[in-house]
């Protein structure tokens, strides 16, 4: 059969096997779960080749599963992040209860994103998306009873999203007559108006909440925060992602084709940067580090948005080459994180703290990983953050630019809250235990980080495939390359003026470092980190000398009326009066049975005296 | 004044009607509005042979001197359907009186107003 | 040939009269008839099918009397498919309620039987008749068994519901009496196929009367709204399986009635839009009713009263498509929601109130349950890639090429609400801690071996849905063709 079939296949029956393996025994479950995931993703990318395509029929429907250029980009995220993250679970698992659970809704849900890269025609499109939702959702309700209310609001946004989704797929459906995405990007520019406007509002709202845009994002802190942090790394990596692949066909096959397009942009654009100011904000005033990984992945997300609503050539790349960068580096972090949980027990900032000599390997992968996100060169955010600042100013949104500055500035305090607060500071008594992270769950941190080291000094080599990607959808380069327009590139897409001066400044730093070392050697002594005094006076034994936990209390007080409302109030607001509407309308069934006897009665009657309005 | 006697059957039959519809609809007590259903069910019988009532007719029965008559007959399809729908009736009370007894062990009362533990 | 139509409803009602006889000889005899009946009726009815979708309808004539004087039975690719679905149905519902409760005794179970084999009659029986007066016959006979198995339990408040149940019943049938009145003094027949070809010459004032006595009387057994108070008490009360033969059987013949008196028999304009609004109402009304509910088995009553005003709203859409959809939809109704008040029944099986709250914790206890009414949830619910996405989808399909914009909306924030209360279930099962007191029952074999067939056939024709569409595109393509249906049964060979 067909390799596309196979591979699905494998990935199906690869969850249902590590599921049942479960029984038998352990270590054949976690061989049987990483095959699932290894086998089908080295099959596909040996032997599925772009533009190969399947088509067979399902009650009636045509379905056509093939995977496009722009598509294999994505694919290199899901692909790639599932299978090291599976890795990174197999460690993370150990010992712990419900694993074939666990891996059963893994492997589906790397599936259903490949699905999704995959599907030609809405159908399968929609069946892949709703199974990504609900393998999902079984993830974040993992572990146990205080997730349930979390997973439910999770669940109800994407059903809405995806119920608005399913309206923009029959509505074409009814226009185009099938249910091909090529025939409705080709029959979109001759709709009606108000179809023109329709559709894409509902598919956006669709892939809005999954890319947790403002103000569909309220279900995303407490998802990602309280799923295990296996998940949460292909949660936040790449299943977001796929809300971005909806977004950026959307924009790019169908708005961008429309005059009055440029509305949608502009209002996209500034959801986009309000939800980065946003996120980034109250991602600062966490100290759970789960939730400011949440909402700063959120934050991120709203950049990508941000990226790909502009339109020009640059912003889009920077969009899709953050999205990637993104995949790498909020993965690694929260793989960090699942390690500090696993080895300390907790992730409270205030608790936690000095971990960098007990774990050397998970510093070093959060440090990389920091660096990126934050945009710092050489690594690879610098050059996604670059190219977007460079389009902004370039298209002239002088507004959004003072708001993504704003926020990327802004983000350098939760960076700095993260990597202080664990793993610098003073050591505490309680973590001297604390070894580092099993084998299996450090390796995959290590390889993402040194990627986004990759990136960041070879970009040329993500944005080609974008490149390629960009021109599948329609894009033609006014250029040789679509990056010609940064200042930053050469013509193989690598940085031209930036690296080789940060490389000998950093060189120069590493020897002078090295040269202090060596001088000072004979002369250093080792002191904890208590040996200091600080006006004669020397801290005792509990005094906590970390001044990661509220040192930017001036700056929140500062932004607090902007925090103050919260969307989320709103929603509960509007579900509990929903609910004491119902419980008004339910009172119909009186419970008497007369009652019931006179409603046919009265039903009758209005229906003999209004007989000739409502029938011919 | 045959159009009289017609009148007042089906007359007779509607009135029947709509005081059974009074006591299943407005009387609370359970067994009036068993009562109150039976009267209705009399009042549809008695309307739909009356309707099949042809003037002068005889009844729909071949006997002696009245063979391949059928023009002088009344309609026998009203009264055979009639005869079927009195048994149905009659077996729908029976199930409803015996409901009506156990809802009184149960209940205590015969007021369909206090009986509403389903409700909502 | 294994049989012809009219043993479809000959055999069991024999059944029913022989279960007493038989069972003075040997006891066991009680529980054993009704399932060879049921598995007789289901072999026969699946050849039976097989032969009308490939050769034309079979009509068949009782007692000697050709169609228009006589009584006929008519098996046509529509009613065939409906009838295969019920005697499936109560094939599951037998094997199910084999020793079920108190039908590990003798006299209970005697009598069950009984009025199951009855239920089981009538509804065949209207599905298949062709004349009018018959049909009210048989909707009497379902009406009976079904008041007399609501009240079953004698502990709870069964009596109330059925009592509710038997009052509006009553008028149902007095609304059908009449309606029966007006046509045949109008027109002077009672055979369907005569009546629908005599339509049109029929006075409109008498007509539309006719058409709303009737609607209002089978609308109370399709459990439209307003006229759908009765429903949700008779399936909390009525023991489990029978809630399932309820939602399964019952409500399909009634939906198949107002169909039939619709689309055939009737030519009224606008017949189809209202339809299609009082689904709607009765669909928005039930499910956010369900929303506030506490039981678990009232709970699942207003979702099977919200399908059905689905299903209507599907067979008011009028295309093609529509009636396809509603088809697929009655299809996945029958088979899930009986599923649903399987594995419910042992969920709360030894509560007295049923309460939702007292399901927490079960899925450690009788895991393979709980999977298997979480199953029932998401397939109902319409997540790909069980049954219940391609039905749904259908319906949205034939809505949306009607440009019903509006009415696609408010299915798809409905479907958010059923999303919800199932959900609240689910998470109840699996993540909750089981409460004091409470004893979990382990299913039987028998009740497991039919769970697991019911949600074998989910995910059957959730991954090739192909298995049914075709049999549902020959039987939505039968009920729309009027003509073929009258000259089907009026030009019979003496």
């Amino acid at each position: 059969m067909d390799m596309i079939y196979l591979v699905f296949l494998i990935f199906l029956s690869g969850a249902v096997i590590s599921w049942l393996a479960g029984k038998v025994n352990h270590v054949l479950q976690d061989i049987l779960f990483l095959a699932s995931v290894i086998v089908p993703s080295v099959l596909f990318y040996m032997n599925v080749s772009v533009g190969q395509e399947v088509h067979f029929k399902a009650g009636g429907i045509d379905l056509s599963w093939g995977i496009t250029d722009f598509g294999w980009i994505f694919s290199l995220i899901v692909l790639g992040l599932g299978v090291l993250a599976a890795i990174y679970s197999v460690g993370f698992m150990k010992g712990k209860e419900r694993r074939g659970y666990f891996y059963f809704n893994y492997v589906l849900s790397i599936m259903s994103m490949l699905g999704i890269l995959f599907s030609k025609d809405f159908v399968s499109f929609f069946i892949f998306w709703e199974i990504m939702t609900w393998s999902s959702y079984l993830m974040v309700i993992y572990n146990g009873k205080h997730t349930q209310s979390i997973g439910i609001k999770y669940f109800i946004f994407s059903a809405i999203g995806a119920y608005a989704m399913l309206m923009a797929i029959v509505i074409s459906h009814s226009v185009t007559g099938n249910f091909m995405i090529a025939d409705l990007i080709t029959a979109y520019p001759v709709l009606s108006f108000n179809l023109q406007v329709l559709i894409p509002v509902l598919l956006l709202t669709g892939f809005g909440v999954k890319t947790a845009i403002m103000p569909l994002h309220v279900w995303a802190p407490g998802a990602y925060s309280n799923s295990p942090m296996a998940f949460t790394s292909v949660f936040s990596g790449a299943l977001s992602k796929m809300g971005v692949y909806g977004l950026s066909i959307v924009m790019l096959s169908m708005i961008s084709h429309l005059p009055e397009g440029f509305w949608f942009r502009e209002v996209l654009a500034w959801m986009g940067a309000v939800t980065a100011a946003t996120g980034t904000l109250w991602a600062i005033k966490q100290d759970d580090a789960k939730k400011l990984l949440a909402y700063s992945s959120v934050a991120q997300l709203g950049y990508i948005v941000t990226g790909i609503a502009i339109g020009t050539e640059l912003s889009i790349l920077a969009g899709l080459f953050l999205a990637v960068m993104h995949a790498i580096f909020k993965s690694t972090l929260f793989m960090a994180v699942g390690a500090i949980e696993r080895q300390t027990g907790t992730t409270n900032f205030t608790e936690v703290t000095g971990l960098i000599r007990k774990m050397p390997w998970t510093f070093l992968a959060s440090l990389m990983s920091i660096i990126a996100l934050a945009g710092i060169p050489p690594l690879g955010g610098f050059v996604g953050k670059w190219m977007l600042y460079e389009s902004l100013i370039t298209s002239d949104h002088y507004m959004l630019i003072i708001l993504v500055f704003f926020s990327s500035t802004a983000a350098f305090l939760y960076c700095y809250k993260f990597l202080f607060g664990f793993f610098l500071g003073q050591e505490e008594k309680e973590w001297a235990h604390v070894k580092e992270a099993p084998v299996l769950m450090v390796i995959p941190m290590l390889v993402l980080a040194g990627l986004s080291f990759v990136l960041g000094t070879f970009p040329g080599l993500l944005l080609k495939p974008i490149d390629a990607g960009m021109q599948a959808l329609g894009f033609a380069p006014t250029n040789q390359h679509l990056w010609d327009t940064s200042i930053l590139f050469n013509s193989w897409g690598n940085q031209v003026a930036l690296q080789p001066i940060l490389y000998a400044i950093l060189a120069i730093f590493v020897v002078f470092t090295i040269f202090l070392t060596i001088k000072g050697y004979k002369n250093t002594r080792y002191v904890t980190t208590k040996d200091i005094s600080s006006s004669g006076e020397v801290p005792k034994e509990h005094e906590n000398l970390t001044f990661s936990v509220n040192f930017f209390q001036p700056f929140l007080r500062a932004v607090e009326p902007v925090m103050r409302r919260q969307i989320d109030k709103y929603y509960n607001g509007f579900a509990n009066g929903l609910e004491a509407l119902f419980d008004f309308t339910r009172k119909i069934y009186t419970g008497n049975g007369q009652t019931y006897a006179i409603y046919v009665i009265l039903f009758l009657i209005i229906m003999l005296l209004m007989k000739n309005n409502i029938f011919g | 004044m045959f159009k009289y006697i017609e009148f007042s059957i089906y007359g007779a039959s509607i009135l029947l009607i709509l005081i059974g519809l009074y006591g299943a609809l407005v009387k609370k007590s359970l067994i009036k509005i068993v009562i109150g259903l039976s009267i209705v069910d009399a009042g549809v019988h008695l309307i739909f042979v009356a309707m099949g009532y042809i003037r002068g007719g005889t009844a729909p029965i071949f006997s002696p001197g009245f063979e391949n008559d059928a023009s002088r007959m009344v309609d026998p399809i009203p009264q055979a359907l009639v005869l079927t729908a009195i048994v149905i009736g009659f077996a729908v009370t029976a199930v409803a009186l015996s409901l009506v007894i156990r809802l009184y062990k149960h209940h205590d009362t015969l007021r369909i107003d206090e009986i509403k533990n389903l409700k909502w | 040939m294994v049989g012809t139509p009219v043993l479809l409803v000959v055999i069991p009602l024999l059944a029913a009269f022989l279960i007493p006889l038989l069972g003075m000889i040997w006891k066991e005899l009680v529980r054993i008839i009704p399932g060879l009946v049921l598995l007789y009726m289901f072999i026969l009815s699946a050849t039976l099918l097989n032969q009308v979708l490939h050769t034309g309808p079979i009509v068949e004539v009782i007692a000697g009397w050709r169609p228009p004087l006589g009584i006929n039975l008519v098996f046509s690719p529509f009613s065939g498919f409906l009838v295969t679905l019920m005697t499936f149905i109560g094939l599951m519902v037998w094997i199910y309620s084999y020793r079920f409760k108190q039908n590990v005794d003798f006299e209970p179970a005697k009598k069950y039987f009984i009025l199951l084999m009855m239920l089981v009659t009538g509804s065949v029986g209207i599905v298949l008749t062709g004349d009018i007066f018959n049909l009210f016959v048989f909707i009497e006979i379902v009406g009976i068994s079904a008041y007399a198995l609501t009240a079953f339990y004698t502990e709870r408040n069964s009596a109330e519901a059925a009592f509710k149940y038997l009052f509006m019943g009553a008028l149902a049938s007095t609304f059908l009496l009449l309606a029966i009145m007006i046509i045949y003094t109008q027109l002077g027949t009672l055979n369907m196929a005569d009546i629908a070809s005599k339509m049109p010459e029929m006075n409109t004032t008498y007509k539309i009367t006719a058409l709303v006595f009737l609607l209002t009387a089978i609308g109370i057994e399709a459990e439209m709204f307003p006229l759908n108070g009765w429903a949700a008490d008779a399936y909390t009360e009525s023991p489990g399986p029978i809630g399932a033969a309820f939602a399964g059987i019952v409500a399909k013949a009634g939906v198949y009635a107002m169909v039939r008196i619709i689309f055939t028999l009737f030519d009224v304009e606008g017949t189809m839009q209202f339809m299609l609004y009082i689904g709607l109402i009765t669909l928005i009304v039930a499910e956010t009713t369900a929303l506030r509910q506490d039981r678990l088995k009232r709970m699942l009553a207003y979702s099977s009263i919200g399908q059905m005003g689905l299903i209507m709203v599907a067979f008011g859409i009028g295309t093609a498509e529509g009636v396809f959809a509603a088809l697929f939809l009655m299809f996945n109704h029958a088979i899930i929601k009986p599923l649903l008040f399987f594995s419910g029944s042992y969920l709360v099986y030894n509560s007295k109130d049923k309460f939702i709250h007292e399901t927490n914790g079960m899925g450690k206890h009788i895991p393979v349950t709980s999977i298997l009414f979480a199953l029932g949830a998401f397939a109902i619910v319409g997540l790909p890639p069980f049954a219940g996405f391609w039905s749904k989808l259908s319906i949205l399909t034939a809505a949306a090429d009607e440009n019903m914009i509006i009415i696609i909306a408010l299915i798809l924030i409905v479907s958010i609400v059923e999303l919800v209360y199932y959900l609240r279930v689910v998470n109840r099962i699996y993540f909750f801690k089981m409460a004091e007191g409470v004893e979990p029952k382990k299913p039987t074999f028998n009740a497991l071996f039919v769970m697991v067939t019911l949600g074998v056939i989910i995910l059957l024709v959730g991954f090739y849905p192909d298995a049914i569409t075709g049999v549902l595109h020959k039987a939505s393509g039968d009920l729309l063709d009027k003509t073929k249906y009258i000259q089907d049964v009026l030009s019979l060979n003496p």
